[in-house]
């Protein structure tokens, strides 16, 4: 406190450091009481974005806005600073910010992993949720890191510790010096969430689907906080326990949060969680923005950019091949994202999180001349920043009574102009002396050796001065230039002397005086006088440059794709009308495989199947001659277009994540399974823990939105797992402690997970029956979103897919779950199926195991090639899965296995990756088989699709063709023109690459191959990845 | 056959009876076949002679456990077993290179692995010393129409050597054909892409390292050549001593590299140096193929059923490449660096054939190429008379799986049991309440 009020009588620069002072400090010293009235005049004036005062008068005093306007006289007794080819901004506010506080959460320590927190202060069971801490608390100015920001023209900014999911409270500050009793704004601004766990090494949440799931669960405490406070847990009297984290949240439907995101989906995540709970969002983008821009331009909500752009790619030694076309695509178009934001239902601001010193403002005009409107940039920096951290009755816009925040500028910010200064609550920080600034222009003076007239240019705006002088056209060598604080000076050769000139500027205020001096010492007295600004060749030359600049900057090279990358559609495929002509038609029905078939498909579904059909008017026909036309397969388990984590393998149960919260419908692999005939997959949790998540039904509409891509109206579906991976057999010796370790403590943990859920179901029956008066002095049941999804499979409205290998585990589940009464819907790999056929038959559960694998742990050394064979001449509805990216693109070969090791027919084979996983997944009504009224999912091949020889021609999904071998050819022709033409472009730019905060396409992209076993902390990983958000 | 019939009958029988004793035994119940006692004609069926072309309806003849004849009427010594094999295929036995059957049982199971030793110094190691062949995985292999594995060591760096070794013996004694014959380097890696700004500089100085180390370890070896040559009766350094062959231009190195970089540098260090190269992996060789073909480096191409590698790849590149290596020239084989799912060697020739390569160009991949790399070709890879009667009888085309049912299967001239592990376990299981 002392160190700090010692260093406000330090600071630089400042013209009434008493004008806004605090009431309850004493006074050490003197009383200091310098008037804080000024007039400036002659300015142009931008008070609110869209709205322009020219040759303005605005006066302050105490901080504060006292008039504004065109015609208004100077203020008695004030000080008078003429601004006539100066222009006034309200000061510039961000949003997102960490200024001012420097704090850092107690570390736990632990050898192990960590699945208990130390419980301090009433806080949330998990280490990443920090809602109780207000940051007002921590706030201390900095003016080392408020320079940075006043540089760029910002005057305040919201500021929170950005660290952990649920961050705690912002505070909104100036960046004035003084003390943060002067200083804040707005106490209690808004909560600020992320989904990255930042610090916290708490195992949970390991993934992208557990942060939401832990946000969900939160919200929801939040809610259910809220009604219980005065309440009794239960009849018995239980309290209900004190919880800061969930206390500080009951109001976040009226505080709004500020969430950060990186990359367009999370972006989309994060509105839709937060909208589930009516809380108004105010999400930090991530520069991608464009690539989804039908989706995000339909959010309500507040959108705040950060302005660094993607990096600029570097070639390497070969010349650009390990650069993707998206890398180049985005490097190309991310200046050009705000602009392409600006006319949507979002209201915009800019933040200079992630970028550094001048690069703001560089990166600002680039944005503005791609056509982000300086209007709205003004309001994305002023009056829409304003608002979201909430100061916006004072804050934001020049007007009478608010704070004086403004930046003075010489020329247009947000083209080439020169921020002079910044004004804090009427506190000058000079960026740009103004006496500097009056020395540039162009002069003319004599020489003090020979008389002749020389012609000198000026230029003080930056650190360093810069000076021409010329005789004619010869220029001369100028060095040992000085900045003094009211002068210039140099060293020019004539006469093979060196001489030293200074100037400064003569009371007239136009004219240099100054004095030569030369070797000698000897010293004359020399006027400069200013040559009449013409517009000189070379400023108008830079003119012409700009616009052929931006005419060159407006006609991208790249394309715009969904998604964004190779092989991205250029346009979403349209519902045909189709008639199949003279196919060979495996229809996976009892109908078997008919040829010389024509099949009809209309408004996505199958029409008509028959011999000799004629063509409808309006359909076109594919002549499908030595063809084979099958329906689109069907995979049971697939983890491909999954976010950042396919495991929340943290704890032994998380039933409470869901894959649904986080398709990716980017992956790549989306398009290369489509183009090996699938086109449904089921995305499963992996199986790192004996419940895992939900899963989610997706067809593989490669282009479309991460929504249209899930299956609508599925019944709900959820992992579980057995064996090797639950138990943590191949974890190595750091996971030796979570529960259970063996196949007794498996069947334990279920036992007790599903008699919980039951209990839990009782008891909010039990509360729905309290009486009026009752329910008064009882709260609710807390909503348990893992106890509610276990209570979901008892009442057979969630279906079971449970990993398992070994006889042992695959009996005991069965009799578990005849002994809480539901049916395994599927058992998943289920290698040892063979050995139990007859009991899972009986059970009615379906099997979906792999063609061939084994030997890859003891788990697996019993599987057999024939395992599929047997378990379907035992009446088991069986299927083939993939659960891998590349074996789902030839799902039709690893059903012709079973031909090969065990003489299945081609029809059943051909089932087992069709109807039969259709079946698995409850779906056989809608797809899964060629037949009249059902989807019309099917894929063209040029071979019968059971031999190695068969190539997929065509996939189409509803009725739509989503794949076709030949446009697959042209795109990849398209694409190596396009990527040629734009690392031409890649080299023709001589900038050099800066770094940025933002994600690269590529990185954004980044995704491990996922599969089952897979648990490693996504979150810990991407810290790694020095990704801050 | 009918003989043949019952004594694979009898087989069944003895392996299934094995099982019911041991539930996880620790060698495998087939009995390798006993020494060819008899001549044995195949006739009638289409032999794919890979050397000369596809011959239909025509037979083959062995005795002694070679080849004596091919083609029609062919006269038989007295006693001849006579296979009607009319309408079925007869090849030469498949050889999978690069394979580590016999080296590694069950991956996650550390005891049961045997394929890499510490170390980056390793070129005197050879890999058929480990060589189980009593692992369970072997009957598998062979089940699938290969009679010939390319035993080899994974590493860093210098790994280790190969040995050429048939599928159907009791130790490695009577199963190996031909020992050491190449050095297996592992080429270092770029650090991958995903590795983070922050750790790259450390992840690239310990590339850089490593390359160096390298560079200096066939420094060393050549030093060692070199005074070798002058005098024979200089200190022993196994390492070194085990690369003689290299220098003296009788061992191959085969180095194991997938990433363009890799493979660029193995050609250019294999130029300068005039060492033989294969390379195994070959997953970027397309991009260099028609240099490949000019430096005549062969590729053991291992990843037939593989994903491009990069998002903007063609979608079916892995698939292809076989075929542009062929066409541009380039010796091509195709491998499996795994045990268990190296079964499928003949579908990865088929899938190769699927995108490009003619099916006779995809076979000899499998066969006579492998032979060639490995110098084997005098007996194993093709069916020719003189040579080896390795050999396998499918009911169709071997390539695909609708047509891929091996039915008999000699090495040398001797009847191999094709029964294993899975058939025994199905044939087991399909008994359960049968009753």
């Amino acid at each position: 406190m002392k160190k700090r009020a010692f260093s406000v009588s330090l600071v630089a620069g400042l013209l009434c450091q008493s004008a806004f002072a605090d009431q309850t400090s004493p006074v050490i010293g003197l009383h200091h009481k310098t008037p804080s009235l000024i007039t400036f005049t002659n300015a142009t004036i931008y008070p609110t974005p869209g709205k322009v005062l020219r040759n303005a008068t605005m006066i302050i005093e105490n901080g504060h806005v006292k008039a504004i306007g065109a015609n208004i006289k100077a203020a008695k007794g004030s000080t008078v600073i003429d601004l006539k080819g100066f222009t006034i901004y309200p000061g510039f506010i961000d949003a997102y910010s960490d200024y001012g506080i420097d704090y850092t959460y107690p570390k736990q320590d632990s050898k192990g992993p960590i699945y208990r927190i130390d419980r301090i202060g009433g806080n949330a069971a998990n280490s990443a949720i920090h809602a109780q801490m207000n940051w007002v608390e921590h706030f201390a100015p900095d003016e080392k890191a408020a320079k940075k920001y006043l540089k760029n023209g910002f005057t305040s900014v919201q500021s929170a510790k950005l660290d952990g999911i649920l961050r705690g409270r912002a505070v909104t500050v100036s960046l004035g010096d003084g003390i943060a009793n002067d200083l804040v704004y707005k106490p209690y601004a808004q909560h600020f969430a992320s989904f990255s766990k930042g610090s916290s090494k708490q195992g949970y949440p390991s993934s992208l689907m557990g942060s939401l799931a832990l946000l969900r669960q939160t919200f929801s405490d939040a809610n259910w906080y809220q009604d219980a406070q005065g309440k009794k847990a239960s009849k018995g009297g239980e309290r209900i326990e004190y919880n800061a984290a969930l206390a500080a949240i009951s109001d976040i439907e009226k505080q709004g949060a500020f969430f950060a995101t990186q990359s367009e989906q999370s972006l989309l995540r994060a509105a839709k969680l937060l909208d589930t709970f009516d809380i108004k969002p105010t999400l930090l983008g991530s520069g991608f923005e464009y690539t989804r821009l039908d989706e995000i331009a339909q959010l309500k909500a507040n959108l705040v950019m950060p302005l660094s752009f993607a990096k600029k790619p570097s070639l390497g030694v070969a010349q650009g091949r390990e650069i993707s076309l998206a890398d180049l695509r985005h490097w190309e178009r991310s200046p050009g994202n705000l602009a392409t934001l600006q006319n949507s239902k979002l209201t915009l601001a800019i933040s200079s999180h992630g970028v550094k010193g001048d690069k703001f403002l560089s990166n600002l005009r680039l944005a503005v001349k791609q056509g982000f409107s300086e209007k709205s940039a003004l309001a994305a920096l002023t009056t829409n920043p304003a608002k979201m951290a909430g100061i916006s009755n004072n804050v934001g816009q020049l007007r009478n009574g608010y704070i004086a925040d403004f930046i003075i500028s010489k020329g247009n910010v947000f083209k080439d102009g020169l921020i002079v200064s910044v004004w804090t609550q009427g506190q000058k920080h000079q960026m740009v002396s103004m006496k500097h600034l009056a020395l540039n222009g162009n002069y003319e003076f004599n020489s003090q050796q020979n008389g002749e007239l020389l012609a000198m240019t000026i230029n003080m705006s930056k650190k360093k001065a810069k000076v021409t002088v010329k005789k004619g056209d010869d220029s001369f060598k100028v060095s040992n230039v000085a900045k003094a604080i009211d002068s210039v000076s140099f060293v020019i050769t004539e006469n093979k002397q060196p001489v030293r000139y200074s100037f400064w500027l003569a009371k007239d205020g136009t004219t240099l005086v100054g004095r030569q001096i030369d070797v000698n010492q000897q010293q004359k007295n020399i006027v400069a006088n200013k040559i009449d600004n013409k517009p000189d060749n070379k400023s108008s030359k830079k003119g012409a440059d700009d616009k052929s600049d931006q005419a060159e900057n407006t006609a991208y090279l790249s394309k715009l794709t969904w998604p964004n990358r190779a092989f991205g559609q250029t346009s979403l495929p349209k519902s045909q009308k189709v008639h199949l002509k003279n196919a060979t038609v495996w229809t996976s029905e009892d109908a078997g495989i008919l040829k010389n078939t024509d099949v009809l498909i209309a408004n996505g579904i199958f029409v008509a199947i028959g011999k000799d059909l004629k063509t409808p008017k309006g359909y076109i026909s594919i002549d499908a001659t030595g063809k084979h036309v099958t329906a689109g397969i069907v995979d049971e388990h697939s983890h491909i277009a999954i976010s950042r984590g396919v495991n929340e393998g943290s704890e032994a149960i998380t039933a409470e994540v869901r894959i649904g919260d986080v398709v990716n419908p980017d992956d790549i692999h989306i398009y290369r399974s489509l183009a090996g005939g699938t086109t449904t997959a089921q995305l499963l949790h992996g199986s790192a823990n004996p419940i895992g998540g939900q899963a989610q039904v997706i067809q593989l509409k490669w282009g479309e939105s991460a929504s249209n891509m899930k299956l609508a109206n599925t019944p709900g579906a959820i992992k579980f797992a057995l064996g090797e991976n639950v138990k943590q057999s191949n974890w190595g010796s750091r996971y030796t402690t979570r529960y259970p370790q063996t196949r007794m403590g498996v069947e334990a943990v279920f036992k007790d997970a599903f008699q919980h859920a039951k209990e839990y179901k009782k008891a909010q029956r039990a509360y729905a029956k309290l009486s009026r008066s009752e329910k008064k002095e009882i709260a609710p049941l807390r909503r348990d979103y893992r106890l509610e999804t276990i209570a979901e499979i008892l009442a057979a409205k969630r279906h079971v897919h449970i990993h398992s290998y070994i006889q042992s585990e695959i009996l005991m589940f069965l009799r578990l779950a005849e002994s809480f009464d539901f049916t395994i819907a599927t058992f998943t790999h289920i290698l040892e199926g063979y050995k139990l056929a007859d009991e899972i038959k009986a059970h009615g559960a379906g099997a979906s195991t792999f063609a061939d694998w084994w030997g890859y742990k003891f788990e697996v050394y019993d599987a057999i090639p024939q395992n599929a064979c047997l378990m379907a001449q035992r009446g088991i509805n069986t299927s083939l899965n993939s659960d891998s990216r590349d074996l789902q693109r030839r799902l039709n070969q690893e059903a012709a296995k079973s031909i090969t090791y065990c003489d299945m027919s081609q029809l059943e084979a051909w089932k087992m990756v069709t109807i039969n996983p259709a079946k698995q997944l409850k779906i056989d009504g809608r797809v899964g088989s060629i037949k009249k009224g059902k989807q019309a999912d099917f894929v063209i091949w040029d071979h019968n699709p059971l031999s190695v020889y068969a190539r997929v021609e065509q996939t189409w999904i509803a009725g739509k063709q989503y794949y076709s071998q030949t446009d697959d050819k042209k795109r990849q022709l398209a694409q190596r023109i396009e990527k040629a033409n734009l690392l031409g472009k890649l080299l023709a730019d001589k900038s050099k690459p800066t770094k940025t905060a933002a994600l690269s396409a590529s990185e954004k992209m980044l995704q491990p191959a996922w599969q089952c076993d897979d648990q490693h902390d996504t979150w810990l990983q991407h810290v790694d990845h020095g990704v801050r958000l | 056959m009918k003989l043949l019939q019952s004594k694979l009958k009898q087989l069944v029988l003895v392996s299934a009876w094995a099982l019911g004793m041991t539930q996880l035994s620790i060698a495998h119940d087939m009995v390798p076949g006993k020494k060819q006692s008899q001549a044995i004609l195949i006739s009638g069926a289409t032999l794919h002679t890979v050397s000369n072309g596809v011959l239909a309806n025509t037979d083959i003849l062995f005795n002694h456990g070679k080849i004596t004849a091919i083609g029609s009427n062919l006269n038989t010594p007295a006693n001849t077993k006579v296979i009607d094999a009319s309408g079925k295929h007869v090849y030469p036995g498949l050889i999978s290179m690069a394979s580590q059957l016999g080296l590694r049982e069950i991956e996650s199971v550390k005891a049961t692995v045997d394929i890499r030793e510490v170390g980056e110094d390793n070129p005197h190691l050879l890999a058929h010393v480990a060589y189980n062949p009593d692992s369970e995985i072997i009957p598998t292999i062979r089940a699938n129409g290969i009679t010939h594995v390319q035993v080899t060591p994974a590493g860093h760096l210098l790994g280790g050597q190969s040995s050429v070794i048939n599928l159907d013996a009791w130790n490695v004694d009577d199963g190996l054909v031909k020992g050491a014959v190449g050095i297996h380097l592992f080429w270092p890696s770029k650090p991958a892409s995903w590795v983070s700004e922050k750790r790259l500089p450390k992840a690239l100085t310990r590339y850089q390292d490593r390359l160096t180390r390298m560079y200096d370890y066939f420094e060393q070896s050549k030093r060692y050549y070199n005074a070798y040559q002058a005098d024979k009766h200089i200190a022993k350094d196994v390492r070194w001593h085990a690369m003689l062959g290299l220098w003296q231009g009788d061992k191959t190195l085969y180095v194991h590299a997938t990433e363009i970089t890799e493979i660029e540098q193995a050609m250019r260090f294999a130029q300068q140096q005039t060492i033989k190269l294969v390379i195994v992996g070959g997953n970027d060789a397309w991009m260099v193929a028609k240099q490949l073909a000019e430096q005549d480096v062969a590729v053991v191409y291992t990843n037939a059923f593989g994903l491009p590698e990069r998002g903007d790849e063609d979608i079916d590149q892995a698939f292809k490449s076989p075929a542009m290596l062929h066409q541009a020239g380039v010796t091509l084989a195709i491998g499996y660096e795994s045990a268990w799912d190296s079964r499928s060697l003949a579908f990865a020739a088929g899938m190769a054939s699927s995108y490009g390569l003619s099916k006779e160009q995809a076979l000899r991949a499998i066969t006579l190429t492998p032979a060639q790399l490995m110098g084997v070709d005098k007996i194993l890879g093709s069916l020719e008379v003189g040579k080896s009667a390795s050999l396998i009888i499918s009911q169709g085309d071997v390539l695909d799986y609708q047509g891929h049912k091996v039915e008999l299967m000699f090495i040398d001239g001797r009847l191999v049991d094709l029964n294993n592990r899975h058939r025994q376990l199905y044939n087991k299981y399909r008994q359960k309440n049968n009753e």
